[in-house]
C-alpha cells in the first residue's frame, strides 16, 4: 500500500498546519526518497546507503560507456561526489537512480572527450584480415566482439555514449536525449553514424 | 570516420556518413524502417534494402554477444571499496549549513542543524514502523533562542496516526531537551506517507 499517498500535518501547539507540498513524492520506492531527502539535509550515512545501493548499475554503465572497469570506478566515484555537492539543489523531479545515471553518463562522456583520439590509420590496421583462419565459429564470434570493442574506440564521444546507451542498455531516443542533453534528431543521428562505422569495422574484419 | 569531432550542436539531416541505395533509398531510412519494424513491402523485397538489413542484422548479433559479455559483470559487483572511498571524500568535506543555538541565550554553544537532525530523526524512528525524512530546526529570527523543528516521516498503516504523531513529537522533544540541549518552542510532525510495517506502538529506547 506504499502508493497510498497521503499527507497529514500536525502542528506543534499554536501554530497553523502548514499546506505547503511535500517535497517528497515521485518515487517509486519510499525508502529511496526518504534517504534522498535526508541526504540532500546532509545525512552522510543516508548517502551512504544510497551509493552503496546504486554503485552497482552505475559501474556497470560506467564500463560500458568506457570499456574499462578501472576507469568507470572512477568516472562513477566522481559522479557520486560532485552529487553529494549538487544534492541541496536537486529538485527531485526524477529519481536518485535516474539523476545519477545522467551525472554518470555525462562524467563518462568527458572522460571520453579527453581521451587521445585514436588514428584511423592505427584503427584500420587492427581491424585487418587475420593472417590464418579460424574455422570454428565460436572463435569467430569472440573476435567479433573483440573487434567491435576496438572498433568502439574509434566513435567520437557522443557517437559512443548514444550507441552504448540504445543498443547496450536499450533506452529509448527520448530518453537518450534528456539523458545526454541533445535532442532527439541528433540521437538517432549519432547513433546511425556509430552503426555505419561499427558495420564497416565489421565488415571489413570480416 | 576520420575525425572525433561531431559537427556543431546541429543536425544536419542526412548527413555526409549516409548513403543512397542504387535503389534510391536512403540507408539511414532503411534501417530505421526496420528499427521501427514499420512494415514496408519494399524493404522485403528489394535486393538493395535486403543487403543494408542484412549488414545491420549481422552487427545486432555481435552485439547481443557483447551485451552478454558486458551486462552480467554488474550483478556480482561488490560496492564496498567503491562506497567507502566516496564516503571518505564526503566526510572530509565542509558541507556549509546552519547552526542552531544550544542552552541558554547567554551561552555561545552552536550545533550544526545536519548534526542535531540526524539525532532527532533517530528519536523518531524508535517509535515502531516510522520512518523519518527531512528534519528542519530553525532558529528564531534573533539567532538565539527558541528553536522550530518540523519533521517529516512515513508512518505504519493501521494505527490512529494522531497517537502515532503525539508519540514522535514526545520522543523528539525529549531527544531535543535531553540528547541534544536544544530548547524547542514547537515540534512539528508532518505524516508524507503511509507505508506497510509493524504496527502497534511499542516501547523503543525513549528518552524520557
Amino acid at each position: 500500500m506504499s502508493g497510498v499517498r497521503r499527507q497529514i500535518a500536525f502542528p506543534g501547539p499554536e501554530r497553523a498546519p502548514d499546506a505547503a507540498p511535500s517535497r517528497v513524492s515521485g518515487e517509486a520506492r519510499p525508502d529511496g526518497g526518504l534517504l534522498t531527502v535526508r541526504a540532500a539535509e546532509g545525512d552522510e550515512e543516508a548517502f551512504a546507503v544510497l551509493v552503496r545501493e546504486h554503485a552497482p548499475a552505475l559501474v556497470g554503465l560506467a564500463t560500458r560507456l568506457l570499456g574499462d572497469r578501472a576507469e568507470a570506478e572512477d568516472a562513477v566515484q566522481d559522479a557520486f561526489i560532485s552529487a553529494w555537492r549538487r544534492l541541496p539543489e536537486f529538485r527531485r523531479q526524477s529519481s536518485f537512480g535516474t539523476w545519477m545515471y545522467r551525472i554518470v553518463t555525462n562524467r563518462c562522456l568527458n572522460v571520453l572527450r579527453a581521451r587521445r583520439p585514436v588514428t584511423s590509420l592505427e584503427a584500420a590496421g587492427e581491424f585487418a584480415a587475420p593472417e590464418h583462419d579460424f574455422p570454428e565459429r565460436l572463435t569467430e564470434a569472440r573476435d567479433a566482439v573483440r573487434g567491435m570493442r576496438r572498433a568502439l574506440d574509434d566513435l567520437s564521444a557522443e557517437q559512443r555514449a548514444c550507441w552504448v546507451l540504445r543498443e547496450l542498455d536499450g533506452h529509448s531516443y527520448e530518453f537518450i536525449a534528456e539523458t545526454v542533453g541533445i535532442s532527439q534528431e541528433a540521437v538517432r543521428a549519432r547513433v546511425f553514424r556509430a552503426r555505419r562505422c561499427l558495420t564497416r569495422a565489421l565488415g571489413a574484419w570480416r | 570516420m576520420t575525425t572525433h569531432t561531431d559537427p556543431p550542436d546541429r543536425y544536419t539531416g542526412p548527413d555526409g556518413d549516409d548513403e543512397q541505395l542504387a535503389c534510391g533509398r536512403l540507408l539511414s531510412g532503411v534501417w530505421d524502417g526496420w528499427e521501427q519494424a514499420d512494415p514496408d513491402p519494399h524493404r522485403a523485397t528489394c535486393p538493395y534494402c535486403k543487403d543494408a538489413v542484412r549488414e545491420l542484422t549481422l552487427l545486432e548479433s555481435t552485439v547481443r554477444e557483447l551485451r552478454e559479455e558486458t551486462i552480467p559483470g554488474e550483478t556480482g559487483y561488490d560496492p564496498s571499496a567503491l562506497t567507502r572511498r566516496v564516503m571518505d571524500v564526503v566526510r572530509m568535506e565542509l558541507r556549509p549549513g546552519r547552526p542552531v543555538p544550544l542552552g541558554d541565550d547567554d551561552e555561545d554553544l552552536w550545533v550544526m542543524e545536519a548534526v542535531a537532525a540526524r539525532t532527532l530523526r533517530a528519536a523518531a524512528e524508535t517509535v515502531t514502523g516510522v520512518r523519518a525524512g527531512s528534519c528542519r530546526i530553525t532558529p528564531p529570527d534573533t539567532g538565539r533562542g527558541e528553536v522550530t523543528v518540523r519533521l517529516e516521516v512515513h508512518a505504519p498503516l493501521g494505527v490512529p496516526l494522531e497517537e502515532v504523531a503525539e508519540e514522535v513529537r514526545r520522543r523528539v522533544t525529549g531527544a531535543a531537551r535531553l540528547r541534544l540541549g536544544l530548547r524547542p518552542a514547537a515540534v512539528d510532525i508532518r505524516i508524507v506517507d503511509l507505508v506497510d510495517g509493524p504496527a502497534g506502538f511499542e516501547e523503543g529506547p525513549g528518552d524520557d
